[in-house]
């Protein structure tokens, strides 16, 4: 149910109604009896998908860059599209944008079929293309004030600045920016419509480690505003950190779709805490008293198993209560590198150009 | 129709501009330098091609000897021409740069200097004004030859005099027909290399891709750039033209062609540019294809210098390129004025821009494969 504040054409009353996306409300006025009806935009769809992607193929010639994938993206999250160099993420990226034309499928945003729909869409979703450069010689806030004046309804700019954390550079050439405010100026300029969906295409590639952080923070914000947001990467610390959902795309098709926790419960390995110079004799005993098992051990290091993460507190809670002394523990468990390298036999890292 | 966006993509395409100080010297000051070394070469340069056209009118020894005289000058050919024939028509058909008439009461004004010590007559010196090699060279040999053979006769006073006439009528010089060049020139490589910007540059950056998604349909995208092209069209037009003007005392005549032939100059090189970015991806590759093709037409459509002096083949090959009819088109509108010739040029210059303009935009692509 969505509430909605309309002014009455005959009075100026303010009216309050409700109404469900997509419904027709018939409403009078208070104040002067005026009839009128008010519309609630269906802004996604009502199975709650704002992306729905169906069997969709692009083929160059013989060559399948994207291979028959199906996936769909819930409203407010974080979408991680993780894969190596040419393994057909911006090719995806790009039909969903309506860059490219698909060679066969369907794509829906907000419910409604690109195909048919997409002059409607394109106001309702910002992007930053893969490698984006703007205007070498306008400043920060003239970039975001040009690619404002393209729509009827937009942001205002200088929250944009402020929320980008821009403030200090908005009067600075965007030629004369590091790599790291480039790419936030692309993301700011991806929000200058209020978009519903943010498409950001490799958005961290060729930063450095600072500035990749600061580009994942402003990500990250922009989950907390209520929007969804579509990331491509072939970086998995950056999925990791990021992504709410996580498809991993190799040679075109997907391998692997669900959260960091769902993918690495079914393709990764068991987690592993480790005790370094452990120096109780009987600390092992005790362990394995508990049920705990211990999968090496050897000059004062342990290694157990861990299948639930209260297991952890266990653990240490005996190694306290035993005045246990040791060294330093750790917990070690799969990453997306090493699901994508058992499910590959590749590292993602070393895959691709 | 965008207003409100195609009037922020003016704006700030403007400003962008400016802060690129290459591109406004490339734009603005490069033709101005242009201007001043060409202007400077050819105001008083030699030349080794000294044929002079030579109508004697009169029959009487004394203009026969002068015409020896001539002839007796090693470092100019004396080409005798039928007294009945139309010399200024002779000189355009025959292409000849410089002609001597000697009006038909020369002997008989010589021989009355004996009784009566007034009387003058004056030699007409033809010229083609857009030859600033040959012209002032043989000028100054047949003023010597007249100083000499008027010192002979009369021991001091110049009896013979020497009448300039234009062969295009009015006083032109070499500037006259350089300014013109120099504007379609300029304005093609803005235009070739502005286009070429937009579609290789932007591509590569992402900018046309983002277009793409955003509310601007291709139309809007291209007036508005056209708007902008238009404005540095007339900017540097207005600049070389002042220039001209103060510097080099060029008269030019301002005229409704004047402005179509700036517009369509403007819209046939940005469809040219926009043709060579469809073709050539690669931004640098395409800066390269955009000089093979603008260098080597600047060079053969006679920007710097007139077609004649040019082999046949060349010339014949000359009148092939667009750039050729917008500088003959310019010259005729702005310097000679002759509005036949005007609507003729410009003619060619519109149908070209429509072609080059309408195939470049039909073949612009934002879309990827």
């Amino acid at each position: 149910m969505i509430t909605k504040k309309t002014q009455c054409p005959k009075c100026r009353y303010i009216i309050s109604s409700s109404g469900n996306p997509g419904e027709v409300v018939k409403i009078t006025c208070p104040s002067c009896g005026n009839i009128g009806k008010i519309s609630f935009k269906k802004e996604i769809s009502d199975n709650g998908k704002v992306i729905e992607v169906f069997n969709l193929k692009k083929a160059y010639g013989d060559l399948i860059a994207v291979n028959d994938i199906s996936f769909s993206i819930n409203k407010g999250e974080i979408f991680a599209f993780l894969g190596p160099n040419g393994a057909g993420k911006t090719t995806t990226v790009e039909m969903i944008e309506s860059i490219r034309q698909p060679t066969s499928g369907e794509i829906k945003i907000l419910g409604k079929d690109i195909k048919t729909s997409f002059e409607e869409i394109r106001s309702q979703i910002g992007i930053l293309p893969q490698e984006f450069h703007s205007f070498e010689r306008l400043t920060v806030k003239e970039t975001l004030i040009y690619f404002s004046s393209l729509y009827k309804k937009h942001a205002n700019i200088d929250e944009i600045i402020k929320a980008m954390d821009l403030k200090s550079e908005e009067n600075k050439l965007y030629k004369d920016l590091s790599g790291g405010l480039k790419q936030r100026v692309g993301v700011a300029i991806a929000l200058v419509n209020d978009p519903n969906i943010i498409f950001l295409d490799e958005p961290s590639t060729g930063l450095d480690p600072k500035a990749r952080r600061e580009v994942w923070e402003v990500i990250a914000s922009l989950k907390n505003k209520g929007k969804t947001v579509f990331l491509t990467t072939h970086y998995m610390e950056e999925a990791e950190y990021l992504a709410d959902h996580i498809a991993i795309i190799h040679k075109g098709k997907i391998i692997a779709e669900g959260s960091l926790d769902e993918l690495i419960s079914k393709y990764g390995e068991e987690s592993v805490l480790r005790i370094k110079n452990c120096k109780s004799a009987n600390f092992i005993d005790i362990l394995k008293d508990e049920g705990f098992e211990v999968l090496k051990q050897g000059n004062g290091d342990i290694a157990i198993k861990i299948l639930y993460k209260e297991q952890v507190l266990e653990i240490l809670s005996i190694l306290k209560v035993e005045c246990v002394d040791y060294g330093t523990i750790d917990i070690r468990r799969s990453n997306l590198e090493e699901i994508f390298l058992k499910l590959t036999g590749a590292k993602l890292s070393e895959v691709g150009t | 129709m965008n207003l409100k966006f195609i009037k922020t993509d003016l704006i700030l395409n403007i400003k962008s501009w400016f802060r690129s100080k290459g591109t406004v010297f490339w734009t603005i000051l490069f033709p101005i330098l242009l201007i001043m070394i060409f202007g400077a070469i050819f105001s008083g340069a030699g030349d080794i091609e000294y044929n002079v056209v030579v109508q004697n009118l009169d029959e009487t020894d004394f203009s026969k000897n002068f015409v020896d005289i001539l002839k007796n000058i090693s470092v100019i050919k004396v080409d005798e021409v039928d007294e009945n024939i139309d010399l200024q028509e002779h000189m355009k058909e025959e292409n000849v740069k410089v002609a001597l008439q000697i009006p038909e009461n020369f002997g008989e004004t010589l021989q009355r200097y004996f009784i009566d010590r007034n009387v003058t007559v004056n030699l007409t010196y033809y010229y083609d004004p857009t030859d600033s090699n040959t012209v002032p060279v043989v000028r100054s040999i047949v003023s010597g030859v007249l100083n000499e053979y008027n010192n002979q006769i009369t021991q001091s006073s110049s009896i013979i005099g020497l009448d300039e006439k234009s062969t295009l009528g009015e006083d032109f010089d070499f500037i006259d027909f350089f300014v013109p060049g120099m504007i379609g020139f300029t304005i093609m490589t803005s235009m070739v290399y502005g286009s070429i910007e937009r579609n290789t540059k932007y591509r590569k950056d992402g900018i046309l891709r983002k277009m793409l998604t955003m509310p601007i349909s291709r139309v809007e995208w291209i007036f508005s750039k056209m708007l902008f092209m238009l404005f540095l069209s007339f900017l540097s037009t207005f600049v070389i033209l002042i220039f001209g003007i103060f510097v080099w005392g060029l008269s030019v005549h301002i005229n409704i062609f004047f402005f179509i032939i700036i517009i369509a100059n403007s819209f046939l090189f940005s469809g040219l540019g926009m043709i060579i970015g469809r073709f050539v991806k690669e931004e640098e590759t395409a800066d390269m294809a955009g000089g093979a093709i603008t260098f080597p037409m600047m060079f053969l459509a006679g920007t710097f210098f007139p077609l004649e002096q040019m082999p046949a083949f060349l010339q014949t090959i000359a009148q092939g390129l667009p750039l050729y009819y917008v500088n003959e088109a310019l010259r005729n509108t702005m310097i000679y004025g002759n509005l036949d010739k005007t609507i003729y040029f410009t003619s060619f210059v519109i149908v070209f821009a429509l072609i080059f303009f309408l195939v470049g935009v039909f073949l612009t692509k934002w879309k990827e494969d």
